[in-house]
């Protein structure tokens, strides 16, 4: 290890500064006097974070990939089975469906909430101050309901009697629909509430975007005598194209993750319509045999890979295209 | 922007269609709980009830159990947030100024758990936290997850983008890098610690499944989500008395953001995001 | 300068390597005694009615106050975590000393060495008090491994009496064919009521279930040796479209708002006729008194209307002792205490439960049968009578194999392809049986 470092970025953050185009001011290289003394300092500093995540995540989950190995018993030894778990989860119809499940539900989450999100932060842009202040603070409202509670809300509105989707379908002579109970609609009604949870953060990230672009791009524009649509599509679009990529990594990963909602909704039912990948890892982790136990664990792993895959074919998919860089 | 008045009228509508779409099912939970027993689930449907009872607002607020979740629910929040922004504050500061051995290294260490999926670790993290004797304590709902590389990033974010020169004025002076942070960094932290602190106490205040699991025997520490959700199950007949109970369960974090609205409205610059 | 550094890694590394060992450290403690000197004993009740949470509160605190060497902490959880919190709680090394354990989990436990057995713990006498039926539900080969609390059948039929008149159906004989039932759901089936409610969920069908499985083909989706699955037999065919029939037909509500388990929806008078545990006797005569005098109880009908063949399976509660645990015998004590001793505190809350649940010992029997009230009440003639002789044990298979069917139950409801539904579901099963090893795993049929 060298006494002097200048300035030692790692790659992870290069990739992370790529992707939110942080304009970080990086810190001057210090004397190396000065930066020797700063060792001790640093790591005090830095020893609660460590600590924590050393006891809470990074030994845990090197103890869940040992445990993987094993078929676990809590009552008698556990078996070596070496990487037989991973290809039991592999082969299993149910795991792959979740998947499956999962990527329905960022197809009906994600693109809409982009969608409405780059809608609402357009009208916000031309909207007077005192009415965008308060269309803000509106639209992010519902962010701060947690899951349980909006999950309890939506069972409510979907209910066959009383529900407020039923019964405003009443006022029009419609047959009442048991949402939740139908294979083919359960996953868009648990849908509904996680795009209006999610889309009033998507806005106003999206709204942040578009006030970093600076009003003479538009101005010429205008010279240009270009209208509304081709300002949008030449200059709004590709100028929000790193916030687009965060956006769309960050939901999506976070939409296939999403199990509160199904768990408290429907159980993942009716028939595994909507049992989102950590939904079938939680059901299978409260099963009592230690086959299940096992299998739980391993899924787990499992998904991280998935999403790990997810995540970098985005990135390949977006960085592979030279946009114009703002 | 030139808007002609036919434009205002448009965006007007428009304005009040998205704020009624996103609060509608809230105001709805709130008036439900107004409904008595058989007004909440009559048909022909009604929004509004024939007739406003308290009934289930008081029954909920005079529910010991109810009212101890919420109690116990804020003071681990409070004391969540405190902690996470002390830890989360500390290692930015570290990340955003310091170079040391190693650097590189606890980067990847501190930055890393963000992309970890909880499920992954949700039964060894608890095999540790009972080990370590925390079941049935707040501790189990305050340490564990008080280290976040998200908040970390987003704070170091802000930190960067703070002028060298005041510092390096202070380090003449003999000032060490702890009372350069105390002194220069923490009176400037108010902004990013609003968003982060914020941001912590829902995570907080909304956890269901961890609760669940580290927090059995000991009912007086039960989390508010965790009474909600136990309430549904057991109560399955009494939805003006449970939507009583959500109203109140998601009223505190809406007033929390009412207050904070400035600054989280405006604060969310992405952290130098172009 | 370099020493330095590696001396502060150094250092840092310890710090993480004692946090690490601290959390590795296995000083669970013995957290077997209490402050005041007395031995521990953890005992986890799941979540039931009022009235039960009431009277095990009371024995508890009555165990505790009759004597100074033992205090059993009593921590109730509720039924939807109660899965995961023991699963949390056995991969720490701290399940409860003593839990509240369904017939159904025994055997699945036993083979994995989670219960303890009572043969050396506890006295013979007591043990051999209970009903022979019930005790080959809790033993093998090895010993006893839990003491049954009660017995309830999974499935009876509850009807509005008051219903069937203004139908002009007779209150008096009730249906006693798949078919009649039908038939009585269509005529009752109006003004905002559904004629019949049944399990419509796979979780909940996965279990309510099992007697009508057995009446329907003579045997469970499962060759009796678990060596492969049974799921296709024809006569199954004509069970999922019984289902489908009530469902589809909508005799029944179209969404599940209540589990099966919870009778409210006959209570709350919305539906004419219900499928329910016996345990919705005692729900209904705490919950909803005004109902009783027009509720009659039937046993379910059966798929040809042979009343011999079993429509229910009995379900219900024991109590365990756990295989780790370090207080094996003041656990067992406790529950001989509790349940292996005087019959009076038993009595009266066989009682309580208006009479909805059968004990499972042979002196309680005695003792209720021999309370005047007892005899006298006609819901307990019915289901002991009509309904328990012929009704079948719990099946012990992995819970994913009985999923699996009821999977395939309630995609027929929904109107799925019936036989390509029991034909997904016999290869599921097949599938289990293959990586859980199961072939020639079935316990010794009772």
């Amino acid at each position: 290890m060298s006494a002097i470092q200048a300035n030692p970025q790692p790659a992870v953050f290069e990739e992370q500064a790529a992707l939110i185009g942080a304009d970080a001011e990086r810190p001057k290289p210090r004397r190396s006097g000065r930066l020797n003394r700063s060792n001790l300092i640093a790591y005090v500093m830095l020893s609660p974070m460590v600590v924590l995540l050393g006891i809470f995540v990074w030994y845990p989950l090197a103890n869940s990939v040992y445990l993987s190995l094993f078929e676990i018993s809590f009552y008698e030894d556990p078996t070596f089975v070496g990487l037989q778990f991973y290809e039991y989860v592999l082969t299993a119809a149910k795991f792959w469906n979740s998947i499956w499940v999962g990527i329905t539900l960022v197809l009906l989450v994600v693109p809409a909430q982009l969608i409405v999100a780059f809608l609402v932060a357009s009208l916000l842009r031309v909207l007077s101050r005192h009415t965008s202040g308060f269309l803000k603070t509106t639209i992010y409202v519902p962010t701060v309901v947690s899951f349980v509670v909006a999950s309890i809300i939506f069972v409510f509105i979907y209910r066959e009697r009383g529900g407020l989707l039923n019964g405003v379908l009443g006022w029009f002579g419609i047959e009442p629909i048991a949402v939740l109970s139908n294979p083919d609609l359960a996953l868009g009604g648990i849908a509904v509430p996680a795009l209006w949870i999610g889309v009033g953060v998507t806005t106003l990230i999206m709204l942040a975007g578009m006030l970093d672009i600076p009003d003479s791009y538009y101005e010429a524009a205008d010279l240009e005598g270009a209208g509304y649509f081709q300002k949008t599509w030449y200059i709004t679009l590709p100028l929000l194209k790193n916030v687009w990529l965060f956006l769309l990594v960050t939901l999506v990963t976070a939409t296939i993750q999403q199990f509160e909602l199904p768990l408290v909704m429907t159980q993942g039912g009716p028939y595994e319509s909507t049992t989102t990948p950590n939904l079938y890892i939680f059901n299978q982790f409260k099963d009592p045999t230690p086959y299940a136990t096992s299998f739980s664990l391993t899924a787990a792993l499992l998904l991280f890979v998935v999403l790990g895959t997810i995540s970098a074919l985005i990135f390949r998919f977006v960085k592979s295209d030279k946009a114009i860089d703002g | 922007m030139r808007t002609r008045i036919p434009n205002r009228i448009v965006q007007y509508v428009l304005v009040a269609l998205i704020a009624v779409s996103c609060l509608l099912p809230l105001a709805w939970m709130a008036i439900a709980g107004f409904k008595g027993k058989t007004e909440v689930l009559r048909t022909p449907f009604q929004f509004f009830p024939d007739v406003w009872i308290l009934d289930n607002y008081v029954a909920i607020l005079n529910d010991p159990a109810f009212l101890r979740a919420l109690g116990v629910t804020f003071v681990g929040a409070v004391a969540f947030t405190a902690l996470s922004l002390a830890i989360n504050s500390l290692a930015a500061y570290v990340f955003a100024r310091l170079d040391f051995a190693g650097k590189r290294f606890f980067w990847i260490y501190c930055l890393a758990p963000m992309f970890i999926p909880g499920m992954a670790i949700l039964l060894t993290s608890f095999v540790v936290v009972s080990q370590l004797g925390m079941i049935d304590t707040l501790w189990v709902l305050i340490i564990p997850g008080a280290a976040s590389s998200l908040q970390m990033f987003f704070i170091r974010q802000f930190y960067l983008n703070i002028p060298v020169a005041m510092e390096e004025a202070a380090l003449l002076d003999g000032a060490n890098r702890w009372q350069i942070f105390v002194r220069i960094f923490l009176p400037q932290s108010q902004a990013p610690f609003v968003i982060v602190g914020v941001a912590s106490y829902l995570v907080y205040w909304n956890a269901y499944v961890w609760p669940v699991l580290t927090i059995s025997a000991n009912q007086d520490l039960y989390q508010i989500m965790q009474l909600l959700r136990s309430f549904m199950s057991e109560r399955s007949t009494e939805w003006g008395l449970l939507m009583a109970g959500s109203t109140i369960a998601a009223l505190p974090t809406i007033i929390l953001v009412l207050v904070f609205q400035r600054y989280i409205v405006n604060g969310i610059r992405i952290a130098g995001m172009k | 300068m370099h020493k330095r550094h590696t001396k502060t890694v150094t250092a840092l590394a310890a710090v993480v390597a004692a946090g690490l060992a601290l959390s590795g450290c296995t000083a669970g403690g013995d957290g077997n005694t209490t402050a005041d000197g007395k031995t521990e004993v953890i005992f986890w009740q799941q979540k039931f009615e009022d009235y039960q949470q009431a009277w095990f509160k009371e024995q508890v605190d009555a165990y505790n106050a009759s004597q100074d060497e033992v205090k059993v902490t009593y921590q109730v959880v509720p039924a939807d975590t109660w899965d995961q919190k023991l699963k949390a709680a056995q991969a720490a090394g701290n399940a409860p000393d003593v839990a509240t354990t369904s017939y159904g989990r025994i055997m699945p436990g036993v083979a994995i060495g989670q219960f303890a057995p009572l043969d050396e713990l506890v006295d013979p006498d007591v043990l051999d008090d209970i009903q022979p039926n019930v005790r080959e539900f809790v033993s093998t080969a090895d010993g006893t491994f839990a003491y049954p609390f009660l017995v309830e059948p999974s499935t009876v039929l509850f009807y509005r009496t008051d219903l069937f008149a203004a139908a002009g159906l007779d209150p008096a004989s009730p249906p006693t064919s798949w078919a009649e039932l039908v038939d009585a759901a269509r005529a009752l089936t109006k003004d905002g009521v559904y004629g019949m409610n049944i399990a419509q969920t796979a979780a909940d069908l996965g279990w309510s279930s099992w007697g009508l499985q057995y009446n329907a083909a003579g045997h469970l989706p499962v060759a009796d040796d678990w060596s492969a699955a049974d799921a296709t037999d024809p006569a199954y065919i004509e069970l999922a479209e019984f289902y489908r029939t009530l469902y589809g037909e909508k005799l029944m509500p179209q969404e599940a708002a209540y589990p099966y388990a919870d009778c409210a929806p006959y209570g709350e008078g919305q539906v004419a006729m219900t499928a329910c545990g016996s345990w919705a006797i005692g729900q209904l005569t705490n919950d909803y008194p005004d109902m009783i005098p027009n509720t009659a109880v039937a046993a379910f009908p059966s798929i040809d209307g042979d009343p011999t063949k079993p429509t229910s399976t009995l379900g219900g509660w024991t109590l365990t002792v756990d295989g780790k645990s370090k207080v094996q015998q003041e656990g067992a004590d406790f529950i001989a205490w509790l349940l292996g001793g005087e019959t009076e505190h038993l009595v009266d809350f066989f009682k309580t439960s208006g009479y909805s649940k059968y004990p499972a010992r042979v002196s309680v029997s005695e003792a209720l049968s021999a309370d005047p009230e007892a005899s006298a009440n006609p819901f307990m003639q019915t289901v002991s009578e009509d309904i328990v002789p012929f009704s079948k044990a719990e099946p012990t298979y992995p819970w994913e194999i009985a999923l699996s069917f009821a999977t395939a139950i309630e995609k027929s409801m929904r109107g799925e392809d019936i036989q390509a539904s029991l034909e997904t579901a016999n290869s599921e099963i097949d599938d289990i049986i293959e990586k859980q090893k199961l072939a020639g795993t079935a316990p010794e049929a009772g």
